[in-house]
C-alpha cells in the first residue's frame, strides 16, 4: 500500500513537468502547425542560464524569473527567424529545422557547461511530506511543481476563453487566412504562440532539473515523454495536455515503481502507439478539429 | 474610393489577371462577372493584399492598397468576404462577430456593433452562443456579412455570396445589399458567376475574360445584350 501510494505521488509530479512540456507542443502546434522538437531543449538551454546567474551569487527566485523571460525571447526569437521564414513550404521543413535546433543548443550548452551531469537547486525542500506517521514520497518542492504547472495551465485557458487576444489567437490558429482579412495581426499571434510555449517548456526545464542528473541531455527524456502526453491529449488543448501529461507520468511511474526504470521509455512508446492506433485524435481531439 | 490602373497577377507561368483597370465608388455597387478562372478571385485577394501583383496599382482613397499586407488593407477599412464564405467553425457565431470588431471599433463601441448585427440578423441573436459549425448556409452568409459590417467598413469585397444558397435566400442577400450601399455610403465589389441577379442589384457591371476585361457597361445595357451574355454570362 505504502509502495502503491508512492507511486502514484510521485506520478503526479512527475506528469505536471509533463503535462509542461506538452503544454508548449500543444501551443506551438496551434500556432504554426508545427512539431517543436527543440521544446525540451530551449527548456535545457534556459535552466542553464538559471544555473550561470546562481553559480554567480544571484538568488533562486531572480534566476527562475530570468530564464522564463529568456525561454519566452528565446521562442519569439527562433519563430521570426527560423520557422516565419519557411511558411508556405511543406510542413515538415520547419520540423526539421527544430531537429537542427535541438541539436544546436545542446552542442552549444555543451561547450559552454560542459557534458557533465551536476545537481540543480530546487526551490524548496526535496524531502517527503509527513502525513500522520508515515513519510510519502511527495515533497514541498512536488507540491511548487504541482502549482506552478497547475497555474499555468489555467492562465494559458483563460487567456484563450476568456481574452480578446486568446480569441484572436484561436482565430488565427484556425483559420489565418481569413483572421488576417478581419485585421488580425496573425505573424504577431504566432510569435506569441512561441514565446509562450517556450517560457512553458523552460519553467519544465527549472521544475524538472533538481530532479534528474543535470547536462546538456536531461531534457531529451522528458521531450519523449511530454509529446507522449501531447499526443494523448490530442496536441490542441491545454486541458488535454495537463490530462495527458498526468496519465503519462502515472503510467512511467507505475512502470518504473513494479517493473524497472529501464522500461520507462518503452512504456511511453507503447503508449503512444497505442494512442496513435486506437484514437489517433487523442482522449480530447475531436476528429473534425484535429488538423493533419 | 477604389482606383484599379492596369493590374497584372502571375501565378508562375498562369497569367491570372492582364491589364485590369476599372473603378468602384462610395454607395455603388460595381459587379465583376466571368466564368470559371476568369480572375475573380484573383482580382479580389489582389485588392485585400493576398496575391502579389505584378504590375499596376489599385489606390483606395488615394491610399495605395497593392503592396500592403492585409492586415493593414482590412484596418483601413476594406472587408473582403472570401470565397467558400471564410465562417471560422471553432469558433461561436458571436466569437467570429467580435473577432470582426477589433480591427477598427474602439473597445467601448464593440458590443454595440455586435449587437446592431443582431438585430438586423435576428437569427444570428437567436444562436450567438452556437459553434458557428452548426449554422446553415443560409445564417453563414449572414454571419460573414455581418462580420464584415461590424467593422464599419467603407468598402466590401464579396467573393460568390450567393454560392450554395437558395433563389430566395440569395434574393435576400442582395436586397441586403442593395440596402446597406444605398444608406450606409458602403461601396461594394460584387463578384458573381449567377450574373442575372448581380446585374439586377449593381450599379455597374464589369465581365472578365481569361484575366482581361471584355466589356464594362451600365448592368441594363449588359442583360440586354444577347451575343454577350451567351458569350460570357451563360444565360
Ligand atoms: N494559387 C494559384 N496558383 C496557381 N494558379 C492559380 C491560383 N489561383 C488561381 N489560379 C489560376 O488563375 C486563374 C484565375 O483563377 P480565379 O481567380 O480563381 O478565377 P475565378 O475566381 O474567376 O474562377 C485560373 O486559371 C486559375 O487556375
Ligand atoms: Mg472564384
Amino acid at each position: 500500500m505504502g509502495l502503491f501510494v508512492d507511486i502514484l505521488l510521485s506520478g503526479v509530479a512527475q506528469g505536471m513537468v509533463f503535462a509542461a512540456v506538452a503544454l508548449g507542443l500543444v501551443l506551438i502546434s496551434r500556432a504554426t502547425g508545427t512539431i517543436n522538437f527543440a521544446q525540451g531543449a530551449m527548456g535545457m538551454f534556459t535552466t542553464f542560464i538559471a544555473f550561470s546567474l546562481l553559480t554567480h551569487g544571484v538568488g533562486y527566485w531572480p534566476a527562475f524569473v530570468a530564464a522564463l523571460a529568456m525561454g519566452f525571447v528565446l521562442g519569439a526569437v527562433v519563430e521570426r527567424t527560423l520557422v516565419r521564414p519557411l511558411r508556405g513550404k511543406p510542413a515538415l521543413n520547419p520540423v526539421i529545422v527544430t531537429i537542427g535546433l535541438l541539436i544546436v543548443l545542446e552542442g552549444v550548452a555543451g561547450s559552454i557547461w560542459g557534458n557533465v551531469a551536476r545537481g540543480f537547486p530546487a526551490a524548496f525542500s526535496q524531502r517527503g511530506l509527513v502525513i500522520g506517521t508515515t513519510r510519502v514520497a511527495f515533497s514541498h518542492f512536488d507540491v511548487f511543481i504541482v502549482c506552478a504547472v497547475a497555474a499555468l495551465v489555467v492562465a494559458i485557458v483563460a487567456l484563450f476563453r476568456w481574452t480578446d487576444l486568446g480569441l484572436r489567437m484561436r482565430a488565427a490558429a484556425f483559420s489565418p487566412e481569413v483572421s488576417q482579412l478581419l485585421g488580425v495581426r496573425v505573424g504577431r499571434l504566432f510569435t506569441l504562440g512561441w514565446a509562450l510555449a517556450c517560457a512553458a517548456g523552460s519553467l519544465a526545464g527549472l521544475l524538472v532539473a533538481p530532479l534528474s542528473s543535470f547536462s546538456p541531455y536531461y531534457m531529451d527524456l522528458n521531450l519523449v515523454y511530454g509529446f507522449t502526453a501531447a499526443v494523448l491529449g490530442g496536441l490542441l488543448s491545454p486541458v488535454g495536455a495537463l490530462v495527458g501529461g498526468l496519465v503519462t507520468g502515472l503510467a512511467i511511474a507505475f512502470v518504473g515503481g513494479y517493473v524497472g526504470p529501464d522500461l520507462q521509455p518503452i512504456a511511453a512508446l507503447a503508449l503512444l502507439l497505442v494512442v496513435l492506433m486506437v484514437r489517433p485524435q487523442g482522449l480530447f481531439g475531436t476528429t473534425e478539429v484535429r488538423r493533419v | 474610393m477604389l482606383q484599379v490602373e492596369e493590374l497584372s497577377v502571375r501565378y508562375g507561368q498562369v497569367r491570372a489577371l492582364e491589364g485590369v483597370s476599372f473603378e468602384a465608388r462610395d454607395g455603388r455597387i460595381t459587379t465583376v462577372l466571368g466564368a470559371n478562372g476568369a480572375g475573380k478571385t484573383t482580382l479580389l485577394r489582389t485588392l485585400s493584399g493576398l496575391v502579389r501583383n505584378q504590375a499596376g496599382t489599385a489606390r483606395f482613397d488615394g491610399q495605395p492598397l497593392t503592396g500592403r499586407r492585409p492586415e493593414i488593407i482590412a484596418r483601413m477599412g476594406v472587408a473582403h468576404v472570401p470565397e467558400g464564405r471564410g465562417v471560422i467553425a471553432e469558433l461561436t457565431v458571436d466569437e467570429n462577430l467580435r473577432l470582426g470588431t477589433f480591427s477598427r471599433l474602439r473597445r467601448v463601441e464593440r458590443r454595440a456593433a455586435v449587437d446592431e448585427v443582431y438585430e438586423r440578423f435576428p437569427q444570428l441573436g437567436d444562436r450567438r452562443r452556437r459553434s458557428a459549425s452548426t449554422l446553415s448556409g443560409g445564417e453563414r452568409q449572414m454571419l460573414v456579412i455581418g462580420r464584415a459590417l461590424v467593422s464599419r467598413p467603407r468598402l466590401l469585397l464579396l467573393d460568390e455570396p450567393s454560392l450554395g444558397l437558395s433563389p430566395i435566400v440569395s434574393a435576400q442577400m442582395m436586397a441586403t445589399l442593395r440596402e446597406l450601399t444605398s444608406e450606409a455610403g458602403l461601396g461594394a465589389v460584387l463578384v458573381e458567376q449567377n450574373a442575372r441577379s448581380a446585374l439586377s442589384v449593381a450599379d455597374w457591371a464589369i465581365v472578365l475574360n481569361l484575366g482581361r476585361i471584355v466589356v464594362a457597361d451600365e448592368p441594363a445595357r449588359l442583360a440586354a445584350d444577347e451575343s454577350l451574355r451567351r458569350h460570357y454570362l451563360g444565360f
